[in-house]
């Protein structure tokens, strides 16, 4: 008994350890697995699966969350790590995860949930490496210039500091300023308005290749976040020869095409239609190839993002990142569900005083450093240093800038709030889902052994059954009404079975069918992203 | 169709175990020209054959010829099929996959067969033709062909063997939801008359809309509105294709084997199906295809490729939708039309047609996936027209009762026959069996083969071919030497697409010179004129974007020394050639 005390206390010590580490700092990959085995042991509603492994030799893990029949549950995926420099993402999913498991299983009882907490883990591994910099990509090799030769001009990291940042070079024929609130950040004259170029602006490193750009192949690799399949970008770095050519999208694209229960999709990346609704646009919803979403769904998105504002409080949102080939484009626009997508963190605009220069333009970089100095933030920002280059010779070029990966991931110790903010909002959208009853069920006698049975399929949910888009999918299953019927049963007018293409939320189609027989007949009803219910009804 | 069945099983068996009985000695035998005429295979092409049956016909090929022949599977099928490629060159001859390639198959919509048999036709006309026709040595030597009989072996089994129309399955094997309902395939159409074949159903009615041609009662003929039928004449309505309504919702074959369309699978513009009927989930998640692209992704030496489909007589190029319009630029349309109006000269009755516009407007295809993304020069032949049967384009409504009557000695059509259908009563079954319409008959087949076999080595000749036919020398003086050299490609197509060249999805072709000290490099514009861009780096090894089809490209160098050097031109696409 005493040995199992101390095992039990050592054991909670550990737990207690690694909690403080988790708490200082994003998780790296290790650190992920751990915790997410943690997790899963503690609770039968939880299930972990990775699957499938990157070509970097990481693990892509799913965290299913569910009770009972868990397939034939509405279901939400919630997926981070979309965008590799994001970890931020990465976090919220997994306290999402933590969150129910922990403090809300009753939220099983209703809605299954899919987590994927990361889909670039190569990607994110560049967080904890000895030299930092800002990736996006997956260990593929890639000829990123396209020239036949492979790697052949990384970054370098010139000034030692074991991250890459920019360098500044001055010279008549660049096209860079400094920003006039904050000479610390670079941007593009406005030639248009008489100003002058008088920087060249690279990422840090030399032009190994001698070709006259700078680290334009370096180690390369596949986007998660631009290879699917809307709106792909083809030949630009990271986009693949073709969509879904990564083993981690493959495995995440068969595991959703099999789960027919998901309804929406909860995406912690880059693309924000949180904040703001994605715009209906008439040209583009009316092509064949649709780019704009449709307008019942405008709604629908406007509906969820008031919620989102409401719910979480974030305000001054930047415009959303929706690269070509990104997943949560994807989501709605190929898979037909409805998606909901946010950064889930970005610096609050600062309040200037008296004391600083207008920042006019709201630039979002020199926002950022006013933010981190106000926070009292450190080693965000690399002063500019002047320093010799073998490719300026004779010229005065400085490296510096804004440290990779701090403008998209917040200190963690500042997000606690804002991770069980986003929390309560997913639980808001589960609030809202489509959910089927059969209402209003009647039979009258109409003699000769024949019964009129009638039934109102009521919506009571927020959400449609189907959004405008998901009515389109052959992915997402109609609602399927059918009528069982009993020996000596015959159906005299009437369906058997009836295919609904959707039901809105808050209201009903009304059903009715003659019966011929005795008995009782049950009525189904229902599909696996909405449930399914059933009753039964005597014949008269 | 199953005693035809039967007789086809027979018939591979008998090939595979005697065939030794059906060789004859070449005193028995004069040759028709243009034909292997004692060859080592014997392979009869007046049939078509299974997915197992060419898989027993790729490796006798292959192991008749060892040295022109590998046989290698790309993969599996969604059923666990070998996917059997032949490829073909002379392999001792240059290395295999450094030739320029040319890539072959068939079959992709399963009922579309003759392309299995083309590509066999292709394979052994290629392997036993070589030494004894120049054009074919030639071509083996300095190409390599990549041939894939089928593309879609569990559907090709699939339409022969189960009940099918003409144009079934189409799909592949993998189930889906047609109808949306949960349940996957529930609802196929049925054999209800055991034939092999799906045909017609038809039902006796009042108010039917059809009649009997008097002079023939194997036809129906509309009526018309304003048609005055008199009232003792029989009338029919017509019912669909043979099936009864398996899964009890009230409609009858609304859930069959598939079905996705393995043609709109393909990654160049993909679209998902609300948009682009038949995609399945994303580029290449039909495993048959994800096959054949990995394969081609893995061999950019492929500069030609050609996706046989039936029927027509079609010879495709791209854009398959009209949104992809700009992808085929001006240069390589003059190309594609030069190649698919030969083939309208090759292949009598054939059209040279765009896809989007004489044919419908679609996403996710093979050939446009191969040239958008690849930057192939690809076709696809609509394989077998009725032009064929009386050498003309006469069609008028009794065409097809005239074939059977007259060339088909009545095989081709099922008598009407009656039989008691669960849902509507009494009706009758006939029509036109599976194996008419698209396929192309036995006795016409052959010549077929030989013709769309004939387009495809015109359109594989065309492949970039380089050489370096001259190489000038100057004495700068100061120990230095000019050295001026000549790149050669003397075929249509050049080593890179202007498709290709937009997007730089192939590497450059390199030219470079060995065996001495080079100090500088140029391309040379204008030779007269001595207009050169230098290449600052790497002046040995020379980066040429392109080498255009019919054009010679003037490379130069000044080296040191007074050693041998060798130049080497070094393309993807075009092969490697040295001087």
């Amino acid at each position: 008994m005493r040995i199992n005390r101390n095992k039990f206390g050592l054991v909670a010590a550990l737990l207690f350890l690694t909690q403080i580490i988790w708490a200082q700092d994003y998780n790296n990959a290790s650190q992920l697995v751990q915790r997410l085995r943690g997790l899963a042991s503690s609770s039968n509603a939880a299930t972990l699966k990775s699957i499938t492994k990157t070509l970097g030799g990481k693990d892509v893990w799913m965290l299913t969350l569910g009770t009972g029949d868990m397939e034939n549950k509405p279901a939400m995926a919630v997926v981070g790590g979309v965008e590799g420099q994001h970890l931020l993402g990465v976090e919220m999913a997994v306290r999402f995860a933590e969150d129910i498991v922990n403090n809300n299983m009753s939220a099983l009882d209703n809605t299954t949930y899919y987590v994927f907490p990361n889909m670039s883990p190569d990607a994110t591994e560049q967080y904890f490496a000895s030299l930092k910099y800002g990736r996006s990509a997956n260990a593929k090799d890639t000829d990123d210039d396209r020239d036949g030769r492979m790697n052949e001009d990384p970054f370098e990291d010139l000034n030692g500091d074991g991250m890459i940042t920019m360098m500044r070079v001055e010279d008549a024929t660049g096209d860079w300023i400094t920003h006039p609130a904050d000479d610390r950040v670079m941007i593009k004259a406005n030639k248009s308005k008489g100003e002058k170029g008088m920087y060249h602006v690279f990422t840090e490193g030399a032009d190994n290749d001698k070709d006259g750009a700078f680290n334009e192949d370096g180690e390369g690799g596949i986007y998660f976040n631009k290879s699917m399949t809307f709106a792909f970008d083809y030949f630009t770095p990271g986009s693949g020869e073709h969509p879904v050519s990564e083993l981690e999208n493959r495995a995440l694209l068969d595991i959703l095409y099999t789960k027919w229960n998901i309804y929406a999709i909860m995406t912690f990346g880059p693309g924000n239609n949180l904040s703001s609704a994605w715009r209906y646009n008439r040209g583009g919803a009316t092509k064949r190839v649709v780019t704009s979403v449709l307008k019942d769904d405008e709604t629908l998105n406007k509906l969820i993002s008031g919620k989102y504002n409401k719910t979480v409080g974030t305000k001054d949102a930047p415009p959303s990142v929706e690269p070509g080939g990104s997943f949560n484009q994807w989501a709605y626009f190929h898979f037909g569900r409805i998606s909901l997508s946010t950064p889930g963190w970005w610096a609050p605009m600062v309040k200037g005083d008296s004391t600083m220069k207008k920042n006019s333009d709201k630039n979002r970089e020199v926002n950022y450093l006013r933010w981190a100095e106000q926070e009292g933030l450190s080693n965000y920002f690399a002063d500019w240093t002047e320093m010799d280059h073998p490719d300026f010779p004779g010229m005065k070029v400085e490296v510096g800038g804004i440290a990779p990966f701090n403008m998209l991931n917040p200190p963690i110790s500042m997000i606690d709030d804002l991770a069980s903010k986003h929390n309560e909002f997913i639980m808001e959208v589960a609030k809202m889902q489509a959910s089927v009853e059969l209402i209003n069920l009647r039979a009258e006698s109409v003699g000769k052994g024949m019964t009129r049975v009638t039934v109102d399929l009521y919506n009571g949910g927020t959400l449609p059954t189907h959004s405008q888009m998901g009515s389109r999918s052959r992915w997402l299953r109609r609602l399927k009404v059918e009528l069982k019927l009993g020996n000596g049963q015959e159906i005299v007018s009437g369906r058997k079975i009836t295919l609904i293409p959707s039901i809105d939320g808050d209201a009903a189609r009304s059903m009715t069918w003659l019966i011929k027989g005795k008995g009782s007949v049950t009525i189904e009803a229902g599909a696996p992203h909405i449930g399914f219910t059933s009753t039964n009804v005597n014949l008269k | 169709m199953k005693k035809y069945i039967n007789k086809l099983a027979l018939s591979i068996c008998l090939l595979g175990f005697i065939t030794p009985a059906f060789a004859q000695s070449a005193d028995e035998i004069f040759r028709a020209v243009g034909s292997p005429h004692n060859p080592k295979v014997q392979i009869s092409f007046n049939r078509y054959y299974t997915a197992e049956g060419h898989a027993a016909l790729t490796k006798k090929i292959a192991d008749a010829h060892p040295n022109l022949v590998k046989r290698v599977s790309i993969g599996k099928s969604y059923e666990g099929r070998d996917m059997w490629m032949l490829q073909i060159t002379n392999f001792e001859k240059g290395e295999a996959d450094r030739k320029p390639g040319f890539y072959i198959d068939g079959n992709i919509h399963s009922n579309e067969i003759q392309g299995a048999e083309i590509s066999i036709y292709t394979a052994w006309y290629l392997t036993e033709n070589y030494g004894d026709v120049d054009y074919i040595t030639k071509m083996l030597d300095d190409r390599i062909f990549y041939i894939i009989p089928t593309i879609n072996p569990d559907a090709r089994n699939d339409y022969m063997k189960q009940p099918n129309t003409g144009s079934s399955p189409r799909s592949g094997m993998i189930p889906l939801d047609d109808d949306r309902d949960g349940l996957f395939d529930e609802d196929a159409p049925d054999d209800l008359d055991g034939n092999g074949s799906i045909t017609q159903m038809r039902r006796k009615s009042s108010t039917g809309n059809f009649i009997l041609d008097p002079k023939d009662p194997r036809k129906m003929i509309v009526v018309g509105v304003d048609d005055n039928v008199p009232a003792n004449v029989q009338r029919y309505e017509m019912l669909g294709q043979e099936g009864i309504d398996n899964d009890g919702d009230g409609l009858v074959n609304e859930d069959r084997v598939g079905y996705y369309d393995p043609n709109r699978d393909w990654a160049w513009k993909w679209q998902p199906d609300y948009i682009q009927r038949g995609a399945y989930k994303y580029p290449f998640s039909v495993p048959e295809n994800r096959n054949v692209a990995d394969f081609v992704l893995a061999h950019p030496n492929i500069a030609g490729g050609q996706s046989y489909h039936n029927s027509g007589g079609m010879i495709l190029r791209g854009p398959g939708a009209q949104e992809d319009l700009s992808t085929y630029n001006r240069a390589d349309i003059r190309i594609y039309d030069a190649i698919g109006r030969k083939g309208e000269k090759i292949m009598p009755g054939y059209n040279y047609l765009v896809v989007y516009k004489d044919l419908y407007s679609v996403f996710g295809g093979e050939l446009d996936w191969m040239y958008g993304s690849r930057g192939i020069y690809t076709f696809s032949n609509e394989i077998f027209t009725r032009f064929a049967y009386y050498k003309n384009n006469e069609g008028g409504q009794n065409l097809n009762y005239d074939i059977d009557t007259e060339l088909l000695m009545g095989d081709a059509f099922e008598p009407w026959k009656p039989y008691n259908h669960p849902t509507y009563g009494e009706i009758e079954i006939g029509g036109f069996k599976k194996n008419f319409g698209r396929a192309t008959p036995g006795f016409m087949l052959e010549e077929e083969l030989h013709r769309n076999m004939a387009f495809t080595l015109y359109h594989a000749y065309h492949m970039p071919n380089l050489s370096i036919p001259e190489v000038k020398e100057k004495d700068l003086g100061g120990g230095l030497r000019e050295i001026t050299a000549y790149i050669q490609n003397d075929r249509l197509m050049p080593t890179h697409a202007s498709q290709d060249l937009k997007y730089k999805i192939e590497r450059p072709d390199f030219i470079s010179i060995s065996g001495v000290d080079v100090q500088a490099g140029m391309v040379v514009d204008n030779e007269d004129r001595d207009f050169t861009r230098e290449q600052k780096t790497e002046p040995q090894k020379l980066r040429i974007d392109n080498i255009p089809g019919n054009s010679i490209v003037k490379v130069r160098w000044i080296v040191s020394g007074r050693g041998k050097y060798t130049i080497t031109v070094d393309s993807a696409k075009g092969g490697i050639v040295s001087r």
